[in-house]
């Protein structure tokens, strides 16, 4: 069993993440317009103007910026897994993961993931390979693109992974009564400033909340919350409640992703022959599970 | 039968099913210029529907009445959800149309070798226990065969796409809008890659790029990556959608497959629901529904049936 630990700092990970937005999401563009050195030490000045000026309007609320009710666009996760310039899995962060219910232990010791600690070849039964659909919040969690598209009273979310779409209904309306439990589950969402919170509630018990195993049970009130940094930015955060799997709710610290202007998603389904072929010749090429996480 | 027969039969088919077009959009016709407009005026103020009625009675009006593309409001406007009109044959039983196999051409040896070798859960050619419809593995249905089924989808129209929601297996597809070319040498999908443009007031989405796994209907027609799949999008009146499917695949079928239009309701206030086909819900709902007894449906055609 892994320990499992208690992450207090969470809010200064989140600092972290804004710091080096701020100094990365600032520069690099920056820099990348002006070829030539020369150049840029003759325009170092107004520089130093142009910074002073940004400072002064980093302390102005962002919901003034263009972009930040505009959440459109191709996103792909920042590479900033375990493996430097590989994007890791940890939207969903189980170091941050707090202690397990009976039920939710129960689960967690039945699933026999692919990838991690607890991985024993040949007795994987990830309910991904046999193609049953990945739902929020691993969904979000997993390192592929995914697109939104923003409509009138609706917010669409298209995922390479599995080829799955999703829509959070931003037309007001509550979240439903008693749903029933689906596997991408009913989803609501608002703009509180600039950030965009989406609530979703009456998921199934089938899936996993991660690749790890981690349970979801039909209890699960997931709390997504979407902030557009700068223009090739997003931030998102995931808050699992689920008191039937955990005893506390989960908060993961923040994750990045990237804009990525021509990208279209591409067809990728899930075709169960595929998968088993796939199985056998990449996940488990002499009978041995990929190195895990941690 | 030989083939010169088929031929006739087949032309006999298309001129009675052009028929029944015209009968369809005249009626539309007519429906969609009086009910929605009388509500409308309702609301008016006496001097606009004063004026409005200077116009109504004015000598332009025959020229209006006459059906000019792009006239109705939502003639370039097919968002929306849109469910299948039950068509049934004469005798009670619903009918998958959109995808005629009365209307199919010869097949080609290779598309005879695959309808063959296809035992589907439906229609004359069941054989109870073997059959192997790719959606039995949960495999997506894709277009043509996402367009027949009995289940509703929805349209939704953004600058330079139109995105279609499938409720059969939670599909979605997106059609480009924006005048890009088909692609040269597309990579084969089971959706394949769609453009799409508006002639006249009709939706007009070509498509290339298929594989050849699944059927292109319930009955086990065949479809190899050579399809050229055409689908023409008429919103006829407010509330009905007219979509008619051409088949162009020369590795199947020695010649098109033109089939006769179907139509399908605007159901507003609808929303497309979740439904996944996952392998175990779905060898449980093959045991239990379609064969209840092991013996399997009735051999006369039948809808291909919600999971």
């Amino acid at each position: 069993m892994q320990e499992v630990k208690e992450v207090k700092d969470i809010g200064k990970v989140q600092d972290k993440n804004f710091r080096r937005l701020r100094r990365g999401g600032f520069s690099v563009p920056l820099f990348s317009h002006f070829p030539s050195f020369h150049l840029l030490r003759s325009l170092s000045v107004s520089i130093l103007v142009f910074s002073a000026t940004l400072h002064s309007q980093t302390t102005q609320p962002a919901a003034s910026a263009p972009l930040s009710h505009d959440l459109s666009g191709v996103w792909m996760q920042y590479p900033d897994g375990d493996i430097p310039g590989i994007p890791g899995m940890n939207a969903v962060d189980d170091r941050t993961r707090p202690p397990l219910t009976p039920w939710g232990k129960e689960k967690f010791d039945a699933a026999r993931p692919l990838v991690g600690p607890r991985a024993v070849p040949g007795e994987e039964n990830n309910p991904a390979l046999r193609c049953d659909p990945d739902g929020p919040p691993k969904l979000l969690n997993l390192p592929n693109p995914f697109e939104i598209v923003q409509i009138p009273g609706r917010m669409l979310m298209f995922f390479e992974l599995e080829h799955i779409w999703r829509e959070i209904w931003m037309d007001g309306r509550p979240l439903p009564k008693d749903p029933d439990p689906t596997y991408l589950g009913y989803s609501v969402g608002r703009w509180e400033g600039d950030t965009f919170i989406v609530e979703t509630i009456g998921f199934n018990d089938k899936l996993w909340d991660d690749s790890f195993g981690n349970p979801r049970s039909d209890q699960t009130q997931l709390t997504e919350r979407y902030r557009r940094l700068n223009e090739n930015t997003l931030e998102l955060q995931i808050i699992i409640d689920d008191p039937k799997a955990y005893t506390k709710p989960w908060v993961s610290p923040p994750k990045l992703h990237k804009l990525e202007r021509g990208w279209e998603i591409a067809e990728w389904f899930c075709v169960l022959d595929e998968e088993a072929a796939y199985d056998k010749v990449v996940r488990k090429p002499a009978g041995v599970a990929p190195a895990g996480k941690k | 039968m030989t083939e010169v027969e088929e031929v006739k039969e087949v032309q006999e088919i298309k001129e009675a099913e052009e028929g029944k077009q015209e009968h369809i959009l005249r009626r539309a016709r007519r429906s969609g210029f009086s009910v929605p407009l009388l509500p409308k005026l309702l609301l008016f103020p006496l001097p606009l529907l004063l004026l409005l009625s200077f116009f109504y009675f004015s000598p332009n009006l025959p020229a209006q009445t006459t059906p000019s593309t792009g006239a109705s409001p939502w003639s370039h406007d097919l968002g929306g959800v849109w469910m299948p009109f039950p068509d049934k044959r004469e005798n009670g039983e619903p009918v998958i149309s959109g995808i005629e196999e009365k209307t199919r051409p010869p097949l080609t040896p290779w598309g005879q070798a695959r309808f063959d070798a296809a035992i589907p859960f439906l229609g004359p050619r069941i054989q109870p226990g073997k059959e192997n419809n790719p959606s039995l593995l949960c495999e997506p249905e894709a277009v043509p065969k996402s367009l027949i089924l009995p289940n509703p989808f929805e349209i939704v129209q953004i600058p330079g796409r139109v995105f279609m929601f499938f409720e059969e297996f939670h599909l979605w597809r997106t059609i480009w809008t924006d005048g890009r070319a088909l692609p040269k040498n597309p990579d084969p999908t089971y959706l394949g890659y769609s453009v799409g443009k508006w002639e006249g007031d009709t939706l007009v989405v070509e498509t290339i790029g298929f594989n050849d796994k699944p059927w292109v209907d319930a009955y086990g027609n065949p479809r190899s990556e050579q399809m050229h799949l055409t689908e023409r999008y008429r919103r006829v009146d407010h509330d009905t959608l007219e979509l008619s499917i051409v088949i162009d695949d020369p590795k199947a079928y020695t010649k098109t497959w033109i089939s006769s239009p179907r139509r399908f309701k605007f159901e507003p206030g609808w929303e497309i629901g979740e439904y996944f086909c996952t392998v175990d819900e779905e060898q449980d709902y093959a045991g239990r529904i379609r064969k209840p007894a092991g013996g399997g449906p009735s051999a006369a055609p039948q809808p291909d049936l919600k999971k």
